[in-house]
């Protein structure tokens, strides 16, 4: 708090800055991109519904088709319960998107109790309820900020407590999950359009350097991602080609697997 | 709107900006890093009443006068983003700029830059990796803590 007052002058000072006018920023119209040697390495890894949005405005989708409302099982291992969090997140979006009032609030429950099972349940309670509440009055903006809030506490408390890979799983699991409804969708109504949202080879890449050094985890699910993301690879990573209708059949048979063992116990 | 009332519109949305940060960054970020965030999410304000969703997670540094980094960012074509950059060292001068793949710009002309704050458009014409390169222009600090935030709709 002394920090924070002692900021408060300079804000004030910064803020009556904002006076001097706006003007375009001058930059080069090309630059070197193997010459970045400075990159930021962290990644923000896009929501789910970023790429919902995007393929919204293609067309409509029937997003209740894709709402799922099973009862997952009770795993006891923190990796699989970090990426049954992660597609649980990502359900939450769908349901969303389905302006599904009651799946939304059956999914702010089960990542209340999900992020317990990790031990990061106090720092999701509030959203958990904020969540709940915002369905009830049917405020999707509001219900997607705080799925989105939801997925930043728990990794932010993860991170604390150096479970940055845990955090990563979360992640990992909701790309995974969004990727199985977008190949969905594209695959029910093919266009280039949609097949072209696939196109995410460094977030694959990401994803796969990350469980390269997740050896400590050695269960079937993690062994079966890493396989399963080698095999999606050159599906999705095909420079400026396009990507077919056949890829995405197939990102969806392997996506759609992985999801099914994710939910379930080995 | 008198020149007073929008200095304390924005002095309030600048507190607020930083009351409703999340509880755990206070708790796991340097505080330089959290007021550099409260700065972008002050430059992303105007474009939350437009739709705009602004993500929780963030990208966050320091560089000295003159220095730049890239961050590299999956977009998908479709939507509309804007990159949002701010420090809190008074009389800094930040810019923030959009690339594709190819190392070509890729922004809208209404990017803007404001002293330390500053703020890059995109309309994706592909979806793929872009280049955001943040910079400090000029800076009286030996290093300038930075903060990049980004919202689509």
């Amino acid at each position: 708090m002394v920090l924070f007052s002692k900021r408060l002058n300079s804000i004030v000072a910064a803020v009556f800055g904002l006076a001097l006018c706006a003007h375009g920023a001058q930059a080069p119209q090309h630059v070197n991109i193997n010459q970045l040697s400075t990159t930021v390495e962290d990644v923000v890894v896009p929501l789910p519904n970023e790429i919902f949005g995007a393929l919204n405005k293609l067309g409509a989708v029937n997003w209740k088709e894709h709402v799922r409302s099973d009862e997952e099982p009770n795993f006891t291992e923190r990796p699989r319960i970090a990426l049954l969090l992660g597609t649980v997140i990502a359900d939450g979006f769908i349901a969303v998107q389905a302006e599904d009032a009651p799946a939304v609030k059956d999914i702010g429950q089960r990542v209340l109790a999900l992020a317990k099972g990790i031990g990061v349940g106090n720092s999701i309670t509030p959203h958990a309820k904020a969540i709940i509440d915002a369905a009830d009055k049917r405020n999707w903006a509001n219900v997607r900020q705080e799925l989105d809030r939801t997925q930043n506490s728990v990794q932010q408390a993860m991170n604390e407590v150096h479970d940055e890979k845990l955090s990563q799983l979360v992640s990992l699991g909701g790309w995974l999950r969004g990727t199985e409804v977008l190949t969905s969708v594209v695959k029910q109504h093919f266009s280039n359009d949609g097949a072209e949202l696939l196109h995410q080879p460094d977030l694959l890449t990401y994803f796969q350097t990350r469980l390269q050094a997740m050896s400590e985890f050695n269960l079937p699910i993690v062994h079966q991602i890493q396989d399963a993301l080698v095999e999606v690879k050159p599906l999705i990573n095909i420079g400026n080609a396009r990507i077919s209708a056949e890829s995405v059949k197939k990102v969806n048979e392997i996506t759609t697997r992985l999801g099914n063992d994710i939910i379930k116990k080995d | 709107m008198n020149p007073f009332a929008k200095v304390l519109l924005c002095t309030t949305s600048l507190l607020a900006a930083i009351v409703v940060l999340p509880s755990a960054i206070f708790a796991s970020v340097d505080p330089t890093t959290v007021y550099a965030r409260a700065f972008a999410l002050l430059a992303a304000e105007p474009y939350v009443e437009k739709g705009f969703h602004v993500r929780e997670d963030y990208w966050a540094g320091d560089l000295a006068s003159g220095e730049r980094k890239a961050v590299r960012q999956q977009l998908f074509k479709g939507n509309e983003y804007w990159f949002w950059l701010g420090t809190e060292v008074d009389h800094a001068k930040v810019s923030v700029h959009i690339y594709n793949s190819d190392g070509k710009l890729a922004e809208q002309p209404d990017s803007w830059a404001k002293g330390h704050l500053a703020a890059a458009h995109i309309i994706p014409k592909t979806t793929g990796s872009y280049f955001i390169i943040v910079s400090v222009e000029e800076s009286p600090a030996a290093r300038t803590h930075w903060a990049l935030a980004y919202g689509f709709r």
